[in-house]
């Protein structure tokens, strides 16, 4: 009987089909079970970031491999881009410096006596922080957060916290090192927010990012006094970002009579796909070493960088 | 192209992972599949016996290391994708090429699914629409690899009869 069945099933496959060992829901069954203990470890202990930061760094040789075909075609581009274009270039350039230059001698003078005023005043002085020059390698491989890599990591100081900005305001907040890259997490993740005043007025708030590359101010009363288009920018209570820069112009607001609350939607001024280059700001490290100093050399930096500047930027 | 080896498994596979590690930006992002995945399947329907659920699983391990997202995500997803794929593998020969495309749309939706499906849990937003395109370049992409790596059912008797 059974050497019957047998023969009857070896025309019907291949041997090597049956020589297979563990049988498929057992194997999926173990893996499952793995892959959930994985999460539960990464999402609790945070024993996996010295892991996840050892592979990264493992595999910049590999990305740069990868990188090579792009960065080829950008430099073949560069070499034959026509002479018009760089001369046309040139020119907005110049003109863009020489206005600069002339903003620049104002500021100068102002400074000195904006110090002068406060020292007058008896209040603290400004914060000037420095600032190192990075570039866009990627956006991120998860579709789920709004974050870019920057080819600037732990080799280069860079820290978690450190706030990132371009030549319009601000674009969000180094959350994760790498030894030869960091991810910057946008101010339009959801996982970020983002102390703020309204130009016009000095109001205080708290921006929060929301999807489809929105800012979302929540808990304002309905009839607070903002309107279309006034300008956010960083009110610098949270000691990561500086005061003054740019963040959000305010575009949409939505007055439900029946909510307590206004709800306000703003679009950064930042535009993160329009250019490769951003600054990265030192930290203001003085104030942040008193305040907290068990949270400087923590392992994990999404984790502490995001709830830090929550709290933060509440108070 | 007959008998695939351990090494053009292994090689395509890191092939896959290289590209997955491309840097990626531009308009075209939406549309990138999951490469990884794609390769994985391929192996999963010609090869069983070189590719199975253990090498799915250390492929969404790598992915996930890559993506810089809460490890076992993508590793369990893969995992699901790779049992169900093993589970109909038998019946592939009996499968059409448009039922193989069809068959390989939905393992490819399930995973999406499965990975929106975690990542709500773990306090991420629904995504637009668009989240689900790397679909269609991944059925294109697998029939790009039967076309160049060799069909998945070797059905070589009645060719060589």
């Amino acid at each position: 009987m059974l050497k019957g069945v047998h023969q009857k099933l070896e025309t019907q496959q291949t041997p090597a089909f049956f020589v297979r060992g563990v049988s498929p829901f057992s194997r999926m069954v173990l893996f499952c079970a793995l892959s959930i203990i994985l999460m539960a470890v990464d999402a609790k202990l945070n024993y996996l970031s010295q892991i996840r930061q050892a592979f990264i760094g493992g595999l910049h040789p590999v990305e740069r491999i990868a990188d090579i075909p792009s960065e080829f075609i950008r430099e073949f581009k560069k070499y034959f881009s026509v002479h018009n274009q760089l001369v046309q270039e040139n020119y907005t350039l110049k003109q863009q410096a020489f206005e600069n230059a002339i903003k620049l001698q104002r500021l100068n003078t102002l400074e000195s006596e904006n110090t002068h005023l406060r020292s007058f005043l008896g209040g603290d002085m400004p914060i000037h922080p420095r600032a190192v020059l990075g570039d866009i390698s990627h956006t991120g491989r998860d579709p789920f957060r709004n974050v870019v890599i920057v080819n600037r990591g732990s080799q280069h100081n860079i820290q978690a916290g450190q706030a990132v900005v371009d030549a319009k305001g601000v674009l969000g907040q180094v959350t994760r090192i790498y030894p030869f890259s960091s991810e910057v997490t946008l101010i339009t993740d959801k996982n970020l927010s983002i102390p703020v005043q309204v130009e016009r007025n000095q109001l205080r708030a708290i921006a929060f990012g929301q999807s489809g590359n929105t800012l979302d101010i929540p808990y304002l009363p309905s009839d607070v006094d903002i309107k279309i288009g006034d300008k956010l920018v960083t009110s610098g209570i949270d000691g990561i970002y500086p005061a003054g820069l740019a963040v959000a112009t305010v575009t949409k607001i939505n007055q439900d009579p029946m909510s307590p609350f206004a709800k306000i939607i703003s679009t950064p001024t930042a535009q993160v796909s329009h250019h490769l280059q951003l600054l990265i700001l030192e930290l203001p490290e003085l104030k942040e070493v008193e305040r907290n100093p068990e949270e400087t050399d923590d392992d994990e930096p999404t984790t502490t960088t995001v709830k830090e500047a929550k709290p933060d930027a509440r108070t | 192209m007959r008998a695939p080896s351990l090494l053009s498994v292994y090689g395509t596979l890191f092939l896959a992972l290289l590209f997955q590690l491309f840097p990626w930006t531009g308009e075209g992002v939406i549309l990138r599949p999951d490469f990884m995945l794609v390769v994985l399947i391929y192996w999963l329907f010609r090869a069983p016996y070189l590719c199975n659920i253990g090498t799915a699983w250390v492929a969404g391990v790598l992915v996930d290391l890559a993506t810089g997202s809460l490890l076992g995500q993508y590793a369990l997803a893969f995992t699901l994708t790779a049992y169900i794929a093993l589970f109909f593998q038998r019946r592939l020969v009996l499968f059409s090429s448009f039922q193989l495309l069809f068959f390989t749309f939905g393992l490819l939706i399930f995973t999406r699914l499965t990975i929106l499906v975690l990542k709500l849990f773990s306090g991420n937003e629904i995504p637009n629409m668009h989240y689900f395109w790397p679909v269609i370049s991944g059925v294109l992409l697998l029939q790009l690899m039967r076309f160049f790596l060799g069909p998945i059912t070797q059905s070589t008797s009645n060719k060589a009869n």
